[in-house]
């Protein structure tokens, strides 16, 4: 039986809890394991960008518990939250994913520097992932000098660097075009398969939900259903 | 990696970042010329107090000053003289007799500073003969010479070679009056003393204040390095143990002041200038934080803990203020150097700058430890101008950063 590496309890978040209140998230409860592939679904506004946000620890839950790899990370103090981050999960934003003035291998390389990996197997390690990703030809180009599609790309070389347990992407294609997407997402399927990491990704784009294994639907904040299917 | 992340932002915004490295350049440069500026202004004061008028050390009677009065004398102060001379440290040194009385013109009186000098004893002085406009200095060979000052001249509508009384008591507390010949007119960089001062032959103004030989009010010292001061002050109390020995700031007091209100005014001015610097870089700085919002958010969910966000926001603004501030202490320096040898002619405000002892001709100087202060106060003023930027930073929540728009 697969590890559960993805479990939240109860999970609400609630903004403007004084003024207006807005629940963004109520009351859900996700349980996730190890080497899963999901898609996160929903209308815009439905709070799945929140429940992503709740998962990787960017947010505080107002009530409620995340589970991550056996770790209560509601618990942690803000310091240990972010090394847990670090070495735990892999981040893929919509757009402003990389750091603007470092070239591809710098990006990918930045979060290995934080884990303070020795220079020469970092440069192996960072030659290997845009390798995977298949931009060994634009190591030393800046973001500005990439497209959407191989921007997002080292966004995922970079979230794989840490060789983390969970890669969280938020509407990773939404800024992509058909070919870039679909390129995307075979080498993220690619990477579940072989490395067994898990992948839980926010989406309205159909061709992403129909690569998913699983996809929980949230609307309201609740979730509405949460289907296996094959795979197309 | 920090760092270099940081030095790469700073290039981000090449015109904004130019602008901050000017300011700083322009704020450095300022803040030496102002300083340099006025205390070459007030050098320009202590050095023609001191060299034109006071000398560094001067020695009287203990009760001369109480009460003015000639009778107070120091005896044998040609053998003093000659013992002073003879120290390799001190540059020049001249007895006087001083008396203060009236002056009368047909015209016209006034109240004057009667100075009885040895005339070549002032040249290495107090370069008296080189203030001399019209006439001559001393050169009649005749004893009722006098050397009066040209507003003083002109109060009393007398010319060159004009006859004149002065008026006085003598060491019996007698009146004694004496006619002097105008035998020169001279014109100081301090007007309000050339309207006071008046200089005659040492050795008559004796006869008529019925000294002995060899009496004096005061001995004036000029020492050739002002360090030695203190040691060659000391000195003098051996030589003149029952003389009062005062140095240029004992006897001027003001100017004493105004070195220590220098100081003051250094941390004053550079400190109004580093406050426009300040609100310069703050707000800089915060349109770096501000329009990165999403990067920082960015970097905080990917691993970056809040302490390096603030290290890096610290870093950029101290690679500003490090490239602007030694350009803006190059070209102070330059400033500095240059306009003090050339001098800043300020002919224009001649009248209005004599009036308050100061030259028409002003140059700049400064101290390295003032160039050591602003650099320093320049470093301090753009490190805390970041801190409320970086605190701006440190305040993002990742999740909501990363949805800012």
């Amino acid at each position: 039986m697969a590890k559960t590496i993805i479990d939240t309890h109860n999970v609400s978040k609630t903004f403007n809890p004084k003024t207006i209140p807005v629940h963004a998230v109520q009351n859900v409860h996700v349980h996730i394991e190890e080497g899963e592939f999901v898609a996160l679904v929903g209308p815009s506004g439905s709070g799945k960008s929140t429940l992503l946000n709740l998962i990787g620890g960017l947010d505080e839950p107002t009530a409620g518990s995340v589970i991550i790899n056996g770790i209560e990370i509601t618990e942690l103090p803000e310091n240990k939250l972010i090394d847990f981050r670090l070495h735990n999960i892999g981040f893929v934003f919509q757009s402003f994913n990389l750091i603007p003035v470092l070239t591809a291998k710098e990006n990918v390389g930045f979060v290995l520097q934080l884990q303070h990996m020795p220079k020469a197997n970092r440069e192996k390690r960072v030659l290997t992932l845009l390798e995977e990703v298949g931009l060994e030809d634009k190591i030393n180009s800046k973001p500005s000098e990439l497209s959407g599609g191989q921007q997002q790309r080292v966004a995922v070389a970079r979230a794989l660097a840490s060789k983390p347990k969970i890669i969280l992407a938020d509407e990773p294609t939404a800024n992509l075009d058909s070919k870039s997407a679909a390129n995307l997402l075979d080498i993220m399927a690619k990477l579940n398969k072989e490395e067994k990491i898990t992948f839980l990704f926010s989406t309205h784009d159909q061709r992403v939900i129909e690569k998913a294994r699983r996809v929980i639907t949230l609307v309201d904040g609740k979730v509405a259903s949460d289907v296996q299917q094959t795979p197309l | 990696m920090l760092f270099q992340i940081a030095w790469r932002n700073v290039w981000r915004n090449k015109p904004r970042s130019l602008v901050v490295i000017s300011s700083i350049i322009i704020g450095v440069w300022a803040g030496i010329f102002i300083l340099s500026f006025t205390w070459g202004l007030y050098k320009n004061n202590i050095n023609e107090s001191v060299f034109k008028q006071l000398s560094h050390i001067q020695i009287h009677h203990p009760n001369f000053k109480e009460d003015n009065a000639s009778k107070f004398t120091i005896p044998n102060t040609n053998e003093i003289v000659k013992q002073f001379k003879s120290d390799g440290r001190i540059a020049s040194v001249s007895a006087r007799v001083i008396s203060t009385g009236m002056i009368t013109s047909p015209t016209t009186a006034s109240g004057v500073k009667i100075y009885g000098i040895n005339p070549d004893s002032e040249i290495t002085q107090i370069a008296l003969n080189k203030s001399v406009v019209k006439g001559s200095y001393f050169d009649s060979g005749k004893n009722n010479e006098i050397l009066i000052g040209e507003k003083l001249a002109k109060k009393l509508k007398i010319k060159f070679k004009s006859k004149v009384v002065l008026t006085f008591t003598n060491v019996n507390s007698e009146i004694v009056s004496g006619a002097f010949r105008v035998g020169g007119i001279y014109k100081s960089k301090n007007i309000s003393l050339d309207e006071v001062n008046v200089y005659v032959q040492q050795e008559y103004l004796r006869e008529l204040l019925e000294f002995i030989p060899s009496e004096s009010n005061e001995i004036a010292i000029l020492v050739k390095d002002e360090e030695q001061l203190d040691a060659i002050k000391n000195y003098s109390k051996t030589v003149v143990p029952k003389g009062k020995i005062e140095d240029w700031k004992e006897l001027s007091p003001e100017l004493g002041m105004i070195i220590e209100s220098f100081n003051l005014y250094t941390y004053i001015i550079s400190g109004i200038i580093l406050l426009a610097l300040t609100f310069g870089i703050i707000n800089t700085m915060l349109m770096a934080v501000l329009e990165r919002i999403r990067e920082l958010g960015m970097l905080m969910a990917i691993g970056l803990n809040k302490r390096k966000i603030f290290v890096m926001i610290m870093l950029e603004t101290f690679y500003l203020t490090v490239l602007g501030t030694p350009i803006g202490l190059l070209i102070g320096w330059l400033t500095v150097t240059v306009l003090g040898k050339t001098g800043i002619n300020l002919s224009m405000f001649s009248e209005g700058l004599a009036s308050y002892g100061f030259s028409s001709n002003i140059y700049p100087a400064l101290d390295q430890d003032k160039y050591v202060i602003i650099v320093t106060m320049c470093l301090i003023t753009a490190l805390i101008s970041a801190i409320y930027p970086a605190y701006k930073a440190l305040q993002l929540n990742p999740s909501e950063a990363i949805r800012k728009i």
